[in-house]
């Protein structure tokens, strides 16, 4: 599904922030990355979500190499990828249905259409009843499960997470997690960015960790 | 199609929506977004309201402007005698000479009509109205010679045309002179001349000028919208898709100021026009100024909707691709 092969990207001023990663997440898979503040699970995320570009090394998702998507083509490439963030990234002016509807839309779906998988989608992250509320109305934990609805609207083959559960304590966390396993039960790679180790250690799934730009265990060797 | 996953269908295809049904969509979702910028310009109407004045009022001196100019014009059109054409005749000429040349000259297909003034009725005339009568006495005989007005058909009476007339006439056998008063015509042709090019140019400046203010406008829409914009990039959302309602804004200023132009013009005709019946009634004549015809305010329209259309179309180019998420 996500395919690294000697990955390195330096940022414009020189911080070399990857350094040869190289790994391969199976199709259906569901992993965790870890590593300290800076160690590069953001910028690793980016390059698969196509938000940088790698230096050096290829990036692949479903055996596509990402360098062979130009700039014109990365908005029809991310409808394929379902992205949900530490902060969200919610339009605080809109509602909750605009928010999760927003990538149908976008997609050119019907009013009718949209309308039945958004409902669906906060149905299943149990925000079914609060469809016309605004993010501001809601909790950390339900504004976090509405970004994931907003993620999984357009049901992509392939779910990034970065820090889902940051601000979120471990009970809800733990809830968070659940709607991942929930998805990937169903065919969804997903990959989660988080240094909650804790949260790790209580799953027993494959955990890539990066320690200053380097893929120190990509989570097979020592199992 | 979806670009990295060839089994996954995407979007519309998902629902096998017929190209037909697309293409309705295409459309309605285009009106849902122009209704939405509309809305989006009504949560600050002051701001909107600032903006489309600036491109309305702009508009409205250049159209003014062309008013004035395009009333000038049929002034100097309607004015019958403009080029009218004096022959002062050789005075060895018998009545029937003059009589027989004022005929044939009236048949000519480049002439209009042609006055005699007899050259005895113009001396009983000057010598009742000048207050010479008494040193007229003392002439043996009359000093005057006898005079056509000559008037061109209506598509000779430019001033070329009437040139070549009258160049014509002096060469007639019976003319000892002609005179072809163009001088005031031509200066006044000179000033519309002055005044079109100026108008010209005075609206290019502004025109330029209320697409530089709908573009800074628009950008700084766009700056206030950047997180919004973000996020959408994120979703899967194209460059375009993001410029539309920015586009749908732009043409609504247009709409609206072109209406505001509308408006502005009509009450500065009116206000002109008070101006223009007192020196009319001064010369005595029946003038009234013409305001825009509906096809001229149909221009006047456009022009704002297209100026407004090209100002956002500017900024969303440049701004719009600027912003990538991080």
């Amino acid at each position: 599904m996500i395919k690294f092969e000697q990955v390195s990207k330096t940022y414009p001023g020189g911080f070399q922030a990857l350094t040869n990663v190289s790994f391969h997440l199976e199709p259906g898979e569901m992993a965790f990355l870890t590593g300290h503040s800076g160690a590069g699970k953001s910028t690793l995320l980016k390059l698969i979500s196509m938000m940088e570009r790698p230096t050096a090394g290829r990036v692949m998702i479903n055996g596509h190499d990402l360098k062979r998507i130009n700039s014109r083509q990365i908005p029809y490439a991310r409808r394929d990828i379902g992205m949900i963030f530490q902060d969200h990234r919610l339009l605080m002016d809109k509602t909750v249905f605009d928010n999760v509807a927003l990538p149908l839309l976008i997609e050119g779906y019907s009013m009718q259409e949209a309308r039945k998988r958004v409902h669906a989608a906060l149905e299943k992250v149990g925000l079914g009843d609060k469809v016309r509320h605004y993010p501001m109305m809601l909790s950390g934990g339900e504004q976090q499960r509405v970004g994931i609805a907003r993620a999984v609207v357009n049901k992509p083959p392939l779910l990034l997470a970065d820090e889902p559960t940051g601000n979120l304590d471990p009970k809800l966390s733990m809830e968070i997690i659940k709607l991942f396993e929930d998805f990937n039960r169903v065919g969804v790679s997903v990959l989660i960015a988080t240094h909650d180790l804790g949260l790790i250690a209580r799953l027993r799934y494959r955990t890539l960790t990066l320690r200053d730009g380097r893929m120190i265990n990509d989570g097979l060797q020592e199992s | 199609m979806s670009l990295l996953f060839r089994s996954r269908q995407q979007g519309a295809q998902q629902v096998n929506i017929s190209g037909f049904r697309r293409f309705v969509m295409f459309w309605v979702h285009n009106v849902q977004q122009a209704v939405a910028s509309l809305g989006e310009l009504a949560r600050y109407p002051m701001a909107s309201l600032m903006t489309m004045a600036v491109l309305g009022l702009s508009l409205t001196l250049p159209a003014t402007l062309y008013v004035v100019v395009k009333n000038t014009e049929a002034i100097g059109a309607d004015w019958q005698h403009a080029s009218e054409i004096t022959l002062f005749l050789r005075k060895d000429l018998s009545q029937q000479e003059v009589s027989t040349f004022h005929k044939r000259l009236s048949l000519s297909n480049d002439i209009e009509s042609v006055r005699w003034i007899d050259k005895n009725e113009a001396l009983q005339e000057f010598r009742e109205s000048s207050g010479f009568g008494e040193a007229l006495d003392a002439l043996t005989n009359n000093p005057l010679p006898d005079v056509l007005l000559v008037l061109p058909v209506a598509n000779k009476r430019g001033t070329t045309q009437a040139q070549q007339l009258a160049q014509q006439l002096r060469n007639e056998r019976e003319v000892e002179q002609v005179r072809l008063d163009l001088d005031w015509l031509q200066r006044l042709e000179a000033l519309l001349n002055l005044v079109r090019d100026g108008l010209l140019a005075l609206a290019a400046l502004l025109c330029i000028a209320v697409v530089l203010i709908v573009g800074n406008t628009i950008r700084l829409n766009i700056n206030s919208k950047r997180d919004e914009i973000m996020v959408m990039k994120l979703v899967g959302a194209t460059d375009g898709y993001i410029q539309r309602p920015f586009l749908y804004t732009g043409v609504w200023y247009g709409f609206v100021g072109g209406l505001i132009a509308w408006l502005a013009t009509a009450v500065m005709i009116l206000w002109i026009s008070g101006a223009v019946t007192d020196i009319s009634e001064l010369y005595e004549s029946q003038f009234t100024l013409v305001g825009l015809t509906f096809n001229e305010m149909l221009v006047l329209w456009l022009l704002a909707i297209g100026l407004g259309l090209l100002g956002s179309y500017i900024a969303v180019r440049k701004h719009v691709r600027t912003i990538e998420p991080q």
